[in-house]
């Protein structure tokens, strides 16, 4: 179940190798600051997330794992390389079409406060939508809320809701325009074990039944042992991955990285 | 703990500054308003030293009417110069005559306007050179009937000089005269706005004064003779009916009078500097609550680590002495630019001042500092003292926001201000409490208070309200502006309160007048029958000559011509203001209404009022009532004839014939005319008006243009208010600025998140537009509500005074609304750009 044959992979596809990619990173840099001064948080990444698939990206604080997601999901722009969300190059882009790309094409989970606290769970889901002045996609939405398994709640604000449940909301709304990527930073960062698995199994049932394509930060190894494949950084650098990945198997990688 | 304050305060520049500038705009307005006065004040106080300056002592008539400003005296017999001249220690004297003159420019217009700016004087030419203030520089003094003498200032405005032949306009009708000479106010070319003609002594008696007779009469000492001791001698020998006071005696009333006048005026132009100071008072209130809160976690960790209450209370408290420094040290400073203003707008409404240097006294610095650092102080002091109540495990815990809006606790108490304020209001307006507007003012301000304090149970509902069409207008965007106007109804309904207070009165002005522009158009249909007005524009000093109603009256195309004076005298012991008519002319042409008894008794020493003034004083027809008037003495009056029409005439109304006989000086402020039977209004008109063409003091009006000029008086007197009061509202802008600037430092993660999903700058710019526009458009319409309330207790208090019937001016309220909207706009665009130009990255992971 949470690695179902069904996936659309679209590396299985040949001669689409540009398009393949939901989005990727070439040659990417980023650095802070000047002279003395100056850190560099990203050094020279290229990495393809593919479609239809759940990459978790892992690695030590101040490794860069952040500034990539940041980066690729257009809130962050880079010093030097590209990144591209399907085939658009974020590095063209002005502040104008980031923002509509953002609202149109991507799907955000953050750790926390993720829910505008005037608006129902239900708008909250639908924000990205009325912000275009767009009528959601009726039949889509029903289906994102019931895999969430939010139905009785849709009317409450976010006060009213527990963690879990905010966290949920947070994974419809992201859900809900189906956008070619979501981008989950450290979804179950601040939620207890159970809550937290909860939300990952949506996002794993997302990736496998409505065939959504998500990239999730964490430094949990039990987190990332939901996704398809793990991508490691350390010092602003890609220096592993693995497929398939098991929390032991991330733990133990993880060890070598820090050690 | 002063250093941490510091601190914080150089953290945080820009607020430091929008917040002192709330305050800041008041004690500028109030400084420049001290500082204005003062200088006023000093420029007449050396006017009437020069006017006085060689005089030692005056003799003048006993009898005197006090008036508002100034007194109205008898005359005194030219014969007592050689009396005077006789006396024993004096050098010099001579005989002063003192009346309305104006001349008329080449222009064909008269120059200046004794109704609403400086006198226009005709004197005698002072023969002795210590009594006279003007030095010829030019020509020579009069000597002919005909000749004159103009300071160099009325010559100027006149375009006239030596040689030339001008008209001047007098008691007596038009007068050509002949200018032979030039002089100087001492070395000034005027004595700061009024215009000075002067003829020789005979021709001034005639002309501006009574023939044999004096104003008063001046007195030079012969050197050795102190002033009060010429003084004493002179008592002893003039008749018992006039009485003597030295030249500095004299100095010092002239000077007091002025005094007084600018007490009212300086008085009235710093109500607008309190109700400044009210707003900006509300508005760091409002700051600091807001800031309180936000910083509720960082002075709960103050406590935890060991900070005392008092040490919390006194860390806010800094900032509110730093602001309060700030608005008072700048405030003082720009109340110097602001005078300047003020005397410009004033100028601007035909209020010309004479000012001249700057006068920056103590007191103006003392009230400044008072008023900047006291408001600031008191109004941050509850705030600061709910801070140092935080308790420290504050610290350890997230802040709940404040949303709720109405207690029941927060009702009862609110609507209780507001029925004190209310009683106090009515009290004053229809009580007989000792101080009325005092009264009404502090009830005024009490309402203000109750209704910002019921502020919050509404601010909920309304805004919902107001914010209804925004989710379907501009979707999410305005979904969110509703619900962030929504979310602290407390912070919503202070922000707003600000801004009720300016367009409360604002609107209780605009109300008011529009009542009284309606009553006024009423009663005009109603009473007025003429066809015709002809208006002199003054109704204290000067006027129409009779002259003009008696040529008119001659006139085949006029019916009825009726003058109407205007004067004060004492009736049953209290200064009244009158009127005075010839019945049968007036009778033809004004319908008072009369309820009881005869116009046409209104014949020798009879009077006629309106019907509450005869209830108030419980006067019947055939009532005998003691007056006294100025240049006659006591009188006694019987009662003819009671109208319902007050606002055609006026309370009291006296004959013409006795006003003639009892005031020493006769000007119709008005004359209404009638055209005869079987004469077109344009035949009439044509005939009218070549007579009123000798007269370029007057202003012939038909009934349309009579009202319209009613109503343009009221506009202008509406204008200045509105311009006074722009300031309060500027402040409550600045408030709403300032709430909406500290809401989105408050959002931020919100806002990023909302960026982060894709909310464009414009629309986030769009969002925060529009909370702004419903907190702007929630004080607007709270300040309409309560101004209405005004508008509507003070005309039921008019309601005898001629101003009967409440008119709503929906267009104007409307248009009120409109500006509040517009102004919201225009609160918004710098805290909307700042939060469209958030860094979003920076925004969502701030904590």
């Amino acid at each position: 179940m949470r690695r179902g044959g069904t996936t659309i992979d679209a590396t299985a596809t040949p001669g689409t190798t540009t398009t393949s990619a939901a989005a990727r990173a070439v040659g990417a840099s980023k650095v802070y600051g000047h002279g003395d001064t100056q850190v560099t948080a990203l050094h020279d990444v290229t990495v393809d997330f593919e479609r239809g698939r759940f990459t978790a990206i892992m690695g030590p604080s101040g490794s860069g794992k952040s500034t990539l997601m940041h980066c690729l999901a257009g809130l962050d722009d880079l010093s030097a390389g590209k990144v591209y969300v399907g085939d658009v190059d974020l590095t063209t882009l002005d502040e104008r079409r980031l923002t509509t790309l953002r609202r149109d094409k991507i799907g955000f989970v953050f750790q926390a406060f993720n829910l505008i606290p005037t608006l129902s769970a239900l708008e909250n889901i639908t924000l990205p939508a009325a912000l275009a002045g767009r009528e959601p996609d009726r039949a889509w939405l029903d289906t994102v809320i019931a895999t969430v398994g939010l139905g009785d709640r849709l009317t409450h604000r976010p006060s009213e809701l527990s963690g879990g449940q905010q966290q949920r909301v947070a994974v419809a709304r992201a859900l809900a325009g189906r956008p070619d990527i979501v981008f989950a930073d450290e979804p179950t960062g601040n939620l207890d074990s159970r809550s937290g698995a909860e939300i990952l199994s949506f996002a794993r049932q997302a990736v496998d039944d409505l065939g959504q394509t998500i990239v999730m930060v964490t430094h949990d190894p039990g987190a990332a042992a939901y996704a398809d494949r793990v991508v490691f950084l350390a010092d602003g650098r890609i220096v592993d991955e693995l497929a398939d990945p098991t929390a032991e198997r991330v733990l133990d990688r993880m060890k070598s990285l820090e050690g | 703990m002063f250093r941490i304050a510091l601190k914080g305060l150089l953290a945080r520049k820009l607020r430091l500054f929008t917040t002192s500038l709330a305050v800041l705009l008041g004690v500028a307005f109030m400084a420049g308003t001290l500082v204005l006065t003062d200088t006023i004040g000093r420029t007449f106080d050396s006017i009437f030293a020069e006017a006085t300056a060689g005089t030692d002592a005056v003799v003048r008539g006993k009898s005197a009417i006090s008036l508002d400003f100034g007194t109205q005296r008898a005359r005194v017999p030219a014969t007592i110069v050689d009396t005077v001249r006789g006396v024993d220690g004096v050098a010099d004297a001579e005989g002063l005559v003192e009346g309305y003159a104006q001349i008329v420019g080449r222009d064909g217009k008269a120059v200046g306007d004794p109704g609403q700016g400086a006198p226009t004087f005709g004197r005698n030419w002072l023969t002795v050179p210590a009594l006279n203030p003007f030095r010829l520089v030019e020509g020579d003094p009069p000597a002919a009937d005909d000749e004159v003498v103009l300071d160099r200032f009325t010559a100027g405005e006149a375009g006239v000089g030596i040689g030339d032949t001008a008209t001047v306009l007098v008691e007596k009708g038009p007068q050509r005269v002949r200018v032979v000479g030039i002089a100087t106010f001492g070395d000034a070319d005027g004595s700061g706005g009024p215009t000075h003609v002067m003829w020789t002594g005979a021709a001034a008696q005639r002309l501006v004064g009574e023939p044999g007779s004096y104003d008063s009469v001046a007195a030079v000492a012969d050197p050795g003779v102190s002033q009060e001791a010429l003084r004493d001698r002179l008592a002893a020998a003039v008749p018992g009916d006039t009485e003597v006071i030295t030249g500095e005696e004299l100095t010092e009333e002239n000077q007091s009078i002025v005094r007084k006048a600018l007490g009212f005026f300086s008085t009235f132009l710093l109500t607008f500097a309190i109700v400044a100071l009210l707003v900006g008072s509300f508005m760091i209130h409002n700051t600091f609550t807001i800031i309180v809160a936000q910083r509720g976690r960082e002075m709960a960790l103050m406590r935890a680590v060991g900070a005392s209450r008092r040490q919390v209370l006194t860390g806010v408290l800094m900032e509110a002495v730093a602001v309060g420094l700030l608005a008072s040290v700048l405030g003082m400073f720009a109340g110097i630019g602001i005078a300047a203003g003020l005397k410009g707008v004033l100028a601007g409404f035909g209020i010309d001042i004479p000012a001249g240097g700057i006068v920056f006294t103590a007191k103006t610095a003392v009230m400044s500092l008072i008023a900047g650092l006291g408001v600031s102080v008191a109004s941050a002091y509850f705030p600061a003292r709910r801070a140092s109540k935080v308790p420290p495990v504050a610290a350890m815990r997230d802040l709940a926001f404040e949303h709720t809006g109405g207690s029941r606790r927060r009702t009862i108490v609110g609507a209780t201000i507001t029925a004190i304020g209310a009683l106090l209001l009515f009290n004053g307006l229809f009580g007989d409490a000792g101080n009325a507007l005092a009264n009404v003012g502090a009830g005024a301000v009490v309402i203000f208070f109750g209704v910002a304090v019921l502020g919050p149970v509404f601010a909920r509902p309304v805004s919902r309200l107001i914010g209804a069409p925004l989710p379907r207008l501009r979707g999410v965007t305005g979904r969110l502006a509703r619900e962030n106007a929504m979310r602290n109804p407390k912070r919503t309904a202070s922000t707003a309160a600000a801004l009720m207070i300016g367009v409360g009165l604002v609107g209780f002005i605009t109300i008011f007048a529009a009542s009284a522009k309606t009553s006024i158009n009423e009663s005009i249909d109603k009473a007025f029958t003429g066809d015709f007005v002809v208006d002199s524009g003054t109704f204290g000093f000067g006027g129409l000559s009779p002259e003009l109603a008696a040529s008119l009256k001659k006139l085949p195309e006029v019916r009825a011509a009726a003058g109407f004076r205007m004067g004060q005298a004492k009736i049953d012991g209290g200064t009244r203001y009158l009127g005075a008519v010839d019945p049968e002319e007036f009778g033809q042409i004004i319908d008072l209404d009369i309820a009881e008894g005869s116009f046409e008794d209104l014949r020798g020493d009879t009077f006629a009022v309106d019907t509450a003034t005869a209830r108030d004083q419980k006067w019947k027809v055939g009532t005998e009532v003691p007056a006294q008037f100025a240049h006659t003495g006591d009188k006694t009056l019987r009662l003819a004839a009671i109208y319902r029409r007050v606002d055609a005439g006026g309370q009291y109304l006296l004959p013409l014939e006795t006003y003639a006989a009892n005031f020493g000086q006769q000007f119709d402020a008005r004359v209404f005319v009638s055209r005869a039977e079987g004469v077109t209004p344009e035949a009439a008109r044509k005939a009218v008006e070549a007579v009123t063409a000798a007269y370029p003091n007057a202003t012939l009006q038909d009934q349309t243009e009579f009202k319209e000029a009613q109503s343009a008086q009221i506009n202008q007197m509406l204008g200045l208010i509105y311009v006074m009061l722009a300031l309060a509202i500027v402040i409550a802008f600045l408030g709403i600025m300032n709430t909406l600037a500290l809401s989105i430092f408050e959002r931020t993660r919100e806002l990023g998140l909302l960026r982060a999903v894709g909310m464009t700058r414009r629309q986030l710019r769009s969002a925060v537009r529009w909370e702004a526009v419903i907190i702007a458009l929630f004080g607007t319409l709270l300040g309409l509500v309560v101004g209405l309330f005004f508008g509507w207790s003070l005309v039921q208090a008019l309601k005898d005074s001629g101003i009967h019937k409440l008119t709503v001016p929906t267009g104007q309220l409307l248009f009120i609304v409109l500006i509040g909207a517009l102004a919201g706009v225009a609160a918004a665009a710098l805290p909307g750009r700042r939060a469209a130009r958030l860094d979003v990255l920076k925004a969502i992971t701030t904590e």
